[in-house]
């Protein structure tokens, strides 16, 4: 077993790295002070994942829209019942998501950390789909999705999503549809079990009140050595074209709601990592509230404080998303079009990139005086080929030429769009 | 861990409630100002804390207040409002790293603590009013809230079903008020209402974290000490039953999925006790994800997507909401019935009910761990009149009985049933 402490000399804290024998990764970050735990056992298969082969294969296999999200909602289930059963004999809050590359399940507890422990590794390592199961599941994704069919908030950034992106799946709604789930077969969902919760491509990230010793205990005693497997997926061409610059739909809503996005060069996971740090900061100084354009946009009525900015990244994709409320939000997208135009004239204000990197300091800090996004960014910096730490490296070294250079090469208003949800007429 | 609170009275009416704990490297302190909630101010009293949030005499540019808290290494400051039983809770809060996490080991608290003073005691004013533009633009900010409401499909039905409910009560009172009375909002009357908030509130303060609270005790004693106030005097809002048959509505939206909302009233629950029973009740009928609610009305019969019970104590009352396919909805409803009866009739195992106590306590265990959960908590105490620390709660959640659970749920009495359905499907009713 391959054990290492990763050390912060800027904090004075540290996780252990721990490569099990089963395969798995574990990172493990203990703090003592903390009344609880919070756990995560994931795999990078997301939405995204439309099609793969393994090694040796010829053909790829085509997976259904959706999916793994409904291979999500199934791994809860065993032969002998309901996970969430099991959890119920703990105390343990425990939950799952599944994001675009990534599929994860969660628990939180304060007390019967072992018990909880083993519950999580021991119904994602154990699946049961039979076709009835399946069929059972469809009727109750199928309510999901009509709930994600009635949110305006989803519904604006999947139709940027969808005039962003020509070919990637990441266009593709994470639940899929009715349709598209119905060609779920249990047969199918085996094989993407074993090729994507292979335990060399997963991780377990703790973070809180808890003992290493114990999760090896634990570990040692449910898992179970596996082989490694190369999973190739399939590429999909992207253009930095977008589909459509302009996308609206009508809703029983109050006021028009809005969602801009610039579409950017996807470099590896790592690279879109650390860019998307960079990014965060840059469109803080570009449409925070210290900058000059959200100051009239908000004067002006055009935007409220439900405005805000964030950076989208994964393994093959990357984007800066503007969203929020607006009376007038092709105005929006205009004024945020000019002022990229101006600041990439007469570049970043010195005390203004100053102040936004010192802000950024106190977020990671904060961030990471918390056990639930303590093992969050555990988690996202491992599948991006970082480690923890890093990341305040990477906020406390980063130049205002740097974020002037993103915006150069990655903000354009020709591969940019906007998506609009607009009250019933 | 978990750490008792401390509460000193800093002048009539001005309480500072500290707990300290060192785990945190940042700081939450939080300005609450209570008034008893009426028809005629709460939506003018609604916009102030949002047009004091935008600048102030010392700093009377909205641009340089917000390069000020990047400047304190990104503190977050938020201006809202809030609700507990009957009052209105006008609030102000700052959040920011304690001095020793800084790089030049800034004075963080002190600046935040000043930050915060400021913002609530010096506003900038012109002639003695906020600003024209100040107020237009939180005035429209205010209603595009209000309106905003119906977005969310889910909270519009509860809102909707609480308004319904305690129609004629100071319960209904929505914290941002209405529409029609943010119009009528100017500068004077909404610089009148922030004097009158700060003559006759009540100021409860929290100072939650690793930071010194002798010099936050200071400052806030320092500037608090204003002429001329005239606190009231706080007292819970008593949440009787209300004689009368049961009240129904149905509105039709264009929606795909109904939202189906139970209000019941709890009556007046006098101990700690039988507060206490309450919360395992509506865990065990519908608070967590193997619930009766749950596992029947979700898991087994596959009527709605999500079918929960919330619990107020400030209100005295207990919601059941869902989503459900529209020709479910009577199915639902029986379903959810039927196992509020199971609960009443003691049809539950040993387990279940060690289960829900179980969920409780460690969720109780988890609210230290967050400055953001310890707030909600120790206002809540300070208002509730419960002053427990998290693990007290949690001892008195593990002494509920199976009969006190089955007593808790003979005490709930169906009030309102409000249903959102989608267009055309409306006929049903």
């Amino acid at each position: 077993m391959n054990k290492k402490e990763v050390r912060c000399a800027r904090m004075n804290e540290s996780y252990v790295h721990i490569e099990h024998p089963s395969g798995l990764t574990l990172l493990l970050c203990p703090m003592p002070q903390f009344g609880s735990s919070y756990a995560m056992f994931g795999t990078d298969y997301g939405s995204v994942d439309t099609a793969f082969r393994l090694a040796g294969e010829k053909e790829f296999f085509h997976i259904p829209d959706g999916t793994a999200h409904f291979l999500e909602h199934k791994m809860f289930e065993s032969e002998k019942g309901d996970a969430f059963a099991d959890y119920a004999r703990t105390g343990a809050s425990a939950n799952a998501f599944t994001s675009f590359d990534k599929t994860c399940y969660l628990f939180s507890c304060a007390d019967h950390f072992k018990e909880s422990l083993e519950i999580l590794l021991g119904f994602v390592t154990d699946p049961y789909f039979t076709p009835e199961t399946v069929d059972k599941e469809q009727g109750i994704i199928g309510q999901e999705i009509r709930m994600y069919d009635d949110s305006a908030d989803w519904r604006v950034m999947f139709n940027l999503l969808d005039a962003l992106y020509v070919n990637h799946p990441i266009k593709i709604d994470i639940a899929g549809t009715t349709e598209t789930i119905a060609q779920i077969t249990a047969e199918g969902l085996h094989h993407i079990y074993r090729s994507f919760y292979n335990l060399h491509n997963m991780v377990l990230a703790i973070a809180g009140n808890f003992r290493v010793e114990d999760v090896l205990e634990v570990a040692d005693k449910v898992l179970r050595p596996s082989e490694k497997l190369e999973v190739e997926r399939l590429e999909v061409e992207e253009p930095y074209e977008v589909s459509r610059r302009r996308v609206e739909q009508r809703f029983p809503i109050a006021s028009p709601m809005f969602c801009i996005g610039f579409k950017e060069k996807p470099g590896d996971k790592r690279e879109n990592a650390v860019n998307s740090i960079l990014d965060e900061v840059l469109n803080e100084i570009l449409v925070g509230e210290a900058s000059p354009l959200y100051r009239r946009l908000y004067d002006e009525g055009l935007i409220n404080t439900t405005f805000g900015s964030e950076s989208l990244s994964g393994r093959d994709y990357m984007a800066s998303m503007y969203s929020g409320e607006s009376r007038d939000p092709d105005k929006v997208y205009e004024a945020i079009c000019d002022e990229i135009e101006r600041v990439k004239r007469e570049g970043i204000d010195d005390e203004a990139f100053y102040r936004n990197q010192r802000a950024a300091w106190g977020r990671y800090i904060r961030m990471l005086n918390r056990v639930d996004s303590t093992a969050q960014v555990l988690m996202n910096t491992w599948f991006s080929d970082m480690g923890l730490y890093e990341l305040l490296d990477v906020v406390a070294e980063m130049k205002k030429e740097d974020l002037e250079k993103r915006l150069r090469e990655n903000f354009n208003r020709e591969q940019s769009a906007i998506s609009v949800v607009l009250p019933e007429a | 861990m978990s750490e008792q609170m401390h509460r000193q009275e800093l002048c009539r009416g001005v309480a500072l409630n500290t707990v300290a704990d060192a785990k945190f490297k940042s700081n939450r302190i939080s300005c609450n100002i209570l008034v008893p909630l009426d028809r005629e101010n709460a939506t003018v009293n609604a916009v102030v804390p949002f047009i004091l949030r935008q600048r102030f005499r010392a700093c009377p540019d909205f641009t340089r207040l917000s390069e000020k808290l990047c400047e304190l290494y990104g503190a977050s400051l938020d201006g809202d409002v809030r609700k507990y039983g009957g009052y209105q809770i006008i609030n102000l809060s700052i959040q920011g790293l304690d001095d020793r996490f800084t790089l030049d080991s800034d004075p963080m608290v002190k600046e935040c603590c000043e930050l915060i003073c400021d913002m609530l005691l010096d506003p900038y004013l012109e002639d003695g009013c906020f600003a024209a533009e100040d107020t237009r633009i939180e005035v429209q900010n205010l209603i595009d809230t209000i309106q905003s409401e119906i977005n969310d499909k889910r909270d519009y039905a509860v809102a909707k079903c609480v308004s319904l409910m305690f129609e004629g009560e100071p319960f209904a009172i929505k914290k941002y008020g209405w529409e029609e009375d943010a119009r009528a909002i100017t500068p004077a009357s909404a610089t009148a209402a922030w004097r009158d908030l700060l003559r006759r509130g009540i100021v409860e303060i929290l100072f939650i974290g690793s930071g010194s609270s002798e010099q936050a005790a200071e400052i806030f004693r320092r500037r608090f000490e204003l002429a001329g106030r005239e606190p009231i005097a706080y007292s819970r809002l008593a949440t009787p039953f209300q004689q009368r048959p049961v009240r129904r509505e149905t509105q039709a939206m264009d929606v795909k999925q109904g939202k189906l909302v139970l209000g019941f009233r709890t009556g007046e629950l006098s101990t700690g006790a039988e507060h206490s029973a309450m919360k395992v009740m509506t865990a065990l009928w519908g608070g967590t994800p193997f619930s009766r609610l749950f596992l029947n009305v979700r898991e087994k019969l596959h009527l709605c997507y999500y079918c929960a019970t919330r619990y107020d104590r400030g209100t005295g009352s207990v919601l059941v909401d869902s989503g459900v396919e529209f020709e479910n909805r009577e199915k639902a409803e029986e379903e959810i019935f039927r196992q509020l009866d199971a609960v009443k009739n003691g049809e539950f195992s040993d387990e279940e009910l060690n289960n829900a106590v179980l969920y409780m306590v460690n969720a109780l265990k988890s609210v230290t761990d967050t400055l953001g959960g310890m707030e909600n908590w120790y206002l809540t105490q300070v208002l509730s009149g419960a002053g427990e620390t998290p693990m007290e709660n949690a001892e008195q959640i593990r002494r509920v009985t199976r009969e006190d659970v089955m007593a808790a749920a003979e005490t709930l009495r169906l009030d309102t049933v409000y249903f959102l359905t989608g267009k055309g499907a409306a006929d049903d009713e």
